[in-house]
């Protein structure tokens, strides 16, 4: 009941702030910031060893969205980001936070709902259709709400689709969590949601969920790799740069392209 | 005014070690005072609540004048019929009058309960302490408002702890006039009290429980007699500790 | 790292421009605490009373049950929640998972334990001679139930502060049973949790201003509850 006893994880919070960076610095660790799409899927646990392995680095993954992701490089809290929003990727570059961007790999998003699909997302003809359908519904839809590259990505979606859901709080529920939480969230709501083809692959069977709509350019969610600016921040540029060379070669490349679960392979290596 | 006696019988009390006391008889008539004597620690204060259904004895049979029947069996008619008054009055959160009105039952219209509470408060002699926080009266203010409690409940046999402990002479002296007034109005008394000549006038029986026993023992004699004895066990154990 | 002042500024300029969403937010952790304890506690002041007033088989056992509850992880408490009103679960078909009566459902699960602990402990200070005296003053057991509560109602409001400040602040279980829903079941602490790592800390420093100033008005009460608890006795 002592006022500390409540104070002291926010003091720990802080605490931890402060001491991340240069805590755990070292020649061999590289610090990877990536979306929760990639690690919820699997794909680092797949490729992450491999590249350790041939290398001598180690990596350390913080997984958050793609805004966090970006800020955590921002301030040189990681070595190396990889992230799949390409507009915030290009003010990333812009704005000088960042050196070497590659694109490394994509997939797709998907459009997932409940079997009984009231909005009739099975009949939509583009995705711009599919989401006025579900705006038309009003049906319960799960937004990711977390700054993350799909979260950007819904918003665009919607605008592109011109609708205005600055305001729809009674149908759309930003959960504000990562992929697999907010798909766990969709399924037991029933509600439709946008999701990467991967996650949904690789933890869509228990969702009791049905894919509804896919395809079109709309739809490509193009996967990026930065290290943040050696100049800006002390990081471990010369493992960031490994890693990045790395996931565009060749071996990397079939390691992305070798990665499926349940049969199907989840993304598709894109390095030029 | 309809004339009471209870008549216990048997009355024994054990604890898991200790046996307290045993197969003891007393009774308590209206209009008349039983004084019940004894050292610390004798049992007076168990044996009273076991005579109000507070406290449950080993064993004991209770006749309400139609036969006998076991303590357990008529355990609510006497916490209903018997009125324990604790050592220490309990005052309930509020005023002195709100304390007395808990004592009326519900339902009298307010001019008839303040009516009664203001007889209660003159009777008590605690005129001008109506409003006052109960919690904060001196013990013999308490007292005298758990009397007057009493009094409004119109209960017929009342048992009084240690009555004149924890306050001064003249308390002391109102206290016994209250008693006084309470016998001559046919009330059931029981007292167990270590410092009794306060009430020696109002006092007909004299019982002093000792080693587990209840003795008869006859007035006036009897406080000096109690001095005594209490005084040569003190001197024993204290020679027994050399 | 000069964001920590910067969001610091910020977060006081959000709370003190009455920042629409972040007062929602407030609103939300509080008519869910609130709602939480207003359920919890006559349940638990019965028990804790029947725990403190009466004898009967396994009584112990139940006293030192609920303290042991005390130091439930409210994890567990939201995994509990979670597996009953999930659909596969015993209590699917409510359609409670992910909405306001959920995390107050986990709320309750989690102040019980308090009040009743507590409320015993009041109860169990709380004189016989209180509830002696009513009953042969000829006053209802009922009656009699209410005026002891009302006689230790100092301890009793003690515990209920203490409950709510558990709840209140509690991240693990409302983040699990509520979902962190914007518009609908995202409070304090599950916002506190998604801004930061949205990296958008004024938010979340000017919640866990809210927050911190509650939890001192919570222990200023208490303290005074717990005094005046003392003296009336």
């Amino acid at each position: 009941m002592k006022p500390f006893r409540r104070i002291a994880p926010l003091l720990l919070v802080c605490a931890a702030v402060f001491a991340a960076p240069g805590a755990f610095a070292s020649e061999t660790l590289v610090r990877l910031a990536t979306t929760t799409s990639t690690d919820n899927s699997g794909l680092l646990r797949h490729l992450l060893p491999q590249f350790e392995r041939e290398s001598g680095y180690r990596v350390q993954v913080i997984s958050a969205g793609t805004g966090k992701a970006l800020k955590l490089g921002e301030s040189g809290d990681v070595d190396v980001v990889l992230v799949h929003a390409p507009k915030s990727e290009r003010r990333f570059m812009d704005l000088g936070h960042g050196v070497d961007r590659r694109t490394v790999m994509e997939n797709d998003f998907i459009l997932v709902g409940p079997r009984a699909d009231p909005a009739g997302l099975r009949r939509a003809a583009s995705a711009a259709d599919a989401f006025r359908r579900m705006h038309r519904a009003a049906h319960a839809f799960v937004s990711r709400g977390d700054d993350s590259g799909t979260h950007k990505k819904e918003l665009s979606l919607w605008r592109a689709a011109r609708v205005n859901v600055a305001d729809e709080n009674a149908w759309r529920l930003e959960v504000g969590r990562g992929m697999g939480a907010s798909l766990q969230i969709a399924g037991e709501l029933q509600a439709y949601m946008l999701i990467d083809r991967a996650t949904w692959l690789f933890a869509g069977a228990q969702s009791e969920l049905q894919l509804l709509y896919e395809g079109g350019a709309e739809l490509r969610n193009p996967y990026g790799v930065i290290a943040v600016n050696p100049a800006r921040h002390h990081v471990n540029y010369p493992g960031a740069r490994a890693l990045i060379e790395w996931l565009v070669s060749e071996r990397g490349q079939s390691a992305i392209g070798g990665y499926t679960a349940g049969g199907a392979r989840l993304f598709t290596p894109s390095a030029r | 005014m309809s004339e009471i006696r209870i008549r216990y019988t048997e009355l024994g009390k054990s604890f898991a070690r200790r046996r307290l006391f045993e197969d003891l008889s007393l009774s308590l008539e209206s209009g008349a005072a039983l004084l019940l004597g004894g050292e610390n620690g004798a049992g007076k204060t168990t044996l009273l609540r076991i005579l109000a259904g507070l406290e449950k004895p080993s064993h004991g049979l209770v006749d309400f004048g139609a036969g006998e029947v076991a303590w357990q069996r008529c355990r609510k008619i006497l916490q209903r019929r018997v009125m324990y008054l604790h050592q220490a009055p309990y005052m309930f959160e509020g005023s002195v009058a709100r304390n007395l009105e808990l004592a009326l039952p519900r339902g009298l219209s307010k001019s008839r309960r303040d009516e009664k509470i203001r007889r209660a408060l003159e009777w008590a002699r605690l005129d001008g302490l109506s409003g006052a926080r109960a919690k904060t009266l001196s013990g013999g203010e308490k007292q005298r408002v758990s009397l007057a409690r009493a009094w409004l409940r119109q209960s017929k046999i009342l048992l009084l702890d240690e009555p004149a402990a924890n306050m001064d002479r003249e308390s002391q002296l109102r206290t016994a006039a209250l008693l006084r007034r309470l016998k001559a109005a046919r009330v059931a008394l029981a007292l167990a009290s270590h410092n009794h000549e306060v009430f020696d006038e109002l006092i007909d029986r004299r019982l002093l429980l000792e080693d587990g026993k209840l003795h008869a023992a006859r007035a006036p004699a009897l406080p000096e007699n109690v001095t005594r004895l209490a005084a040569g066990r003190l001197r024993r154990a204290a020679k027994a500790r050399r | 790292m000069n964001t920590l002042g910067a969001a610091t500024l910020e977060a006081f300029a959000l709370l003190f421009r009455g920042d629409a969403g972040l007062w929602e937010i407030i609103g939300i952790s509080f008519r869910v605490s609130c709602a939480a304890i207003a359920i919890a506690i006559p349940p638990a002041v019965l028990a804790a009373f029947a725990l403190a007033h009466f004898e009967f088989p396994g009584r112990r056992l139940l006293i030192s049950l609920s303290n042991t509850l005390l130091s439930l992880p409210a994890v567990v408490v939201g995994l509990t929640v979670y597996l009953l009103l999930s659909r596969q679960g015993p209590l699917g078909d409510w359609r409670l998972l992910f909405t306001q009566p959920a995390m107050v459902l986990a709320q309750i699960l989690l102040a019980f334990p308090i009040l009743v602990s507590m409320g015993h402990a009041a109860f169990q200070a709380a004189d016989r001679r209180a509830w002696e005296t009513a009953r042969m003053l000829g006053i209802p057991p009922a009656r009699t139930f209410f005026m002891v509560v009302g006689e230790v109602r100092f301890g009793l409001l003690a515990a209920m502060l203490a409950g709510f400040g558990r709840i209140i602040a509690e991240v693990g279980a409302s983040m699990m049973v509520g979902g962190n829903i914007l518009h609908h079941t995202r409070n304090i602490p599950t916002a506190i949790a998604l801004e930061t790592s949205k990296g958008n800390f004024s938010q979340g420093i000017a919640l866990g201003i809210v927050l911190l100033v509650m939890a001192f008005v919570l222990n200023m009460l208490l303290q005074y509850f717990q005094g005046r608890g003392r003296i009336a006795l």
